[in-house]
């Protein structure tokens, strides 16, 4: 009962903000400025039919997530060393502070000129993403319980078990957390990075065209796109990420949420 | 293996917690440290399990012992069962199969509380549980730092019981407060002054 009306609750109140929107955009009544969302539902139902849909969106999918993944595993590696050793931090904490300072649309402009377009937004979504691992993995690993670590030297316990049964439970919810924020931010800086290097058969491509078109409603429906890819990836490998947490810490995050 | 502990001395900061003790440790019996809080009894527990070097002093006879600890804390890994914090820490080539443990661990815990995570369990099933870790790993020698807080008195003969089953002829060392538990365990009562 609870549950359906939380469901009713959410339903009435998207509801009334697509209600809004709509009589905003009867009110201006100009394309240019404002389409209201049965517009944008018309134009993306066109695009669904088209070929280069699909291909854009597979294109910007597959650069962007393999983006992604290349830091999140070279971001837990690295973040592993520089945790272990202290002159490895030492050593990266310059690239780190740089990489996270430099705003991203002079990384773009770089890496237009050292990469060129096509795989723009796989460096970009790694530059962006990698900082977020990295940091996440130096905290989780040092949240180990010490007197876990303590405890784990007096049993003699080999080294792949305390990765498992001691790191592993420090390490998830920090790796867990970051991805959140990484993985909405890796979408939103490869995209951005594709409307400014226009690499062929890109959801940045589709963009562009709709910014110089002014076609707004296009615009619009290559946005909702965007969200619901994200949205899809981020729940995907939240749960992938969650399946490698013990089951006691999942149960723990369930029983939270 | 005659455990001799001669001269031994630690402080913190200045702070003398443990002075010019001396002591032989005779395997097969039960030592109950009865010294008032503050004394050193998780001092010397941890020199002698190796995680705190003393300041002076020598302990001869620790080569090639296997200690097996209750910590004053639980220290159990919250996220996994009774059961898995046990095999964790099970010598690879240990006979003890996951039934032989949950067979054990049974002995003193609630068989519903096996298959649940640690953190679930009160604060007496994780006492018990960190003891049935410590009994079902090999050792030559058990430190116990007050094992038996947050158990009831039921709960806790039981406990003892099952404590004096898996360590005969072994050398136990346990630090506790309760002077009935000295003569519940028959143990040799010793004052750190």
């Amino acid at each position: 009962m609870t549950n359906t009306w939380q469901w009713l609750r959410k339903t009435v109140i998207i509801g009334f903000w697509l209600c809004l929107w709509q009589a905003a955009a009867f009110f201006i009544d100009n394309n240019i400025i404002l389409v209201g969302p049965v517009e944008v539902f018309r134009c993306l139902a066109g695009l669904l039919f088209l070929p280069d849909f699909w291909k854009s969106i597979a294109g910007s999918f597959g650069k962007i997530s393999a983006g992604f993944l290349t830091a999140f595993f070279s971001g837990v590696l690295t973040g592993s060393l520089a945790w272990r050793f202290s002159f490895v931090r030492e050593l990266l904490n310059p690239v780190i502070s740089a990489v996270k300072s430099i705003p991203v649309a002079s990384f773009v402009i770089l890496s237009l000129i050292w990469i060129g377009s096509e795989n723009l937004s796989v460096f970009i979504a790694f530059l962006v993403v990698f900082p977020m691992i990295y940091t996440g993995t130096i905290a989780g690993l040092s949240s180990t319980d010490k007197q876990l670590l303590e405890m784990a030297q007096v049993f003699s316990m080999p080294a792949r078990k305390k990765l498992w049964y001691i790191y592993r439970p420090a390490l998830i919810p920090y790796l867990s957390s970051s991805c959140n924020t990484a993985l909405g931010m890796s979408w939103k800086s490869g995209i951005a990075a594709e409307v400014i290097g226009v690499p062929a058969s890109s959801i940045g491509e589709n963009l562009y065209m709709a910014k110089i078109y002014l076609s707004t409603e296009e615009l619009f429906a290559w946005t909702l796109v965007i969200i619901v890819i994200s949205a899809l990836f981020e729940k995907l490998f939240l749960m992938l990420l969650n399946l490698a947490a013990p089951a006691g810490l999942q149960k723990r995050k369930e029983a939270k949420s | 293996m005659l455990i001799s502990i001669s001269h031994l001395s630690k402080s913190y900061g200045g702070l003398a917690v443990l002075n010019d003790l001396s002591l032989d440790l005779i395997p097969g019996n039960f030592y109950c440290l009865m010294s008032p809080s503050g004394s050193g009894k998780t001092t010397l527990f941890r020199i002698l399990l190796g995680l705190e070097r003393a300041d002076s002093g020598q302990i001869k006879g620790l080569d090639g012992l296997k200690i097996s600890a209750v910590f004053q804390e639980d220290r159990l890994c919250q996220e996994f069962t009774a059961v898995d914090n046990t095999a964790m820490v099970l010598p690879s080539h240990s006979p003890l199969k996951r039934q032989d443990i949950k067979r054990e661990l049974s002995r003193i815990l609630p068989e519903e509380s096996l298959s649940r995570p640690v953190s679930t369990l009160s604060g007496g099933m994780k006492r018990r549980a960190a003891i049935g870790r410590a009994l079902l790993v090999p050792f030559h020698m058990l430190i116990m730092d007050e094992p038996f807080t947050g158990l009831d008195e039921d709960s806790k003969k039981n406990v003892i019981s099952y404590i004096k089953e898996k360590t005969s002829n072994k050398l136990v060392l346990i630090s506790t407060h309760t002077p009935e538990d000295v003569s519940l365990l028959g143990g040799i009562p010793i004052t750190l002054s």
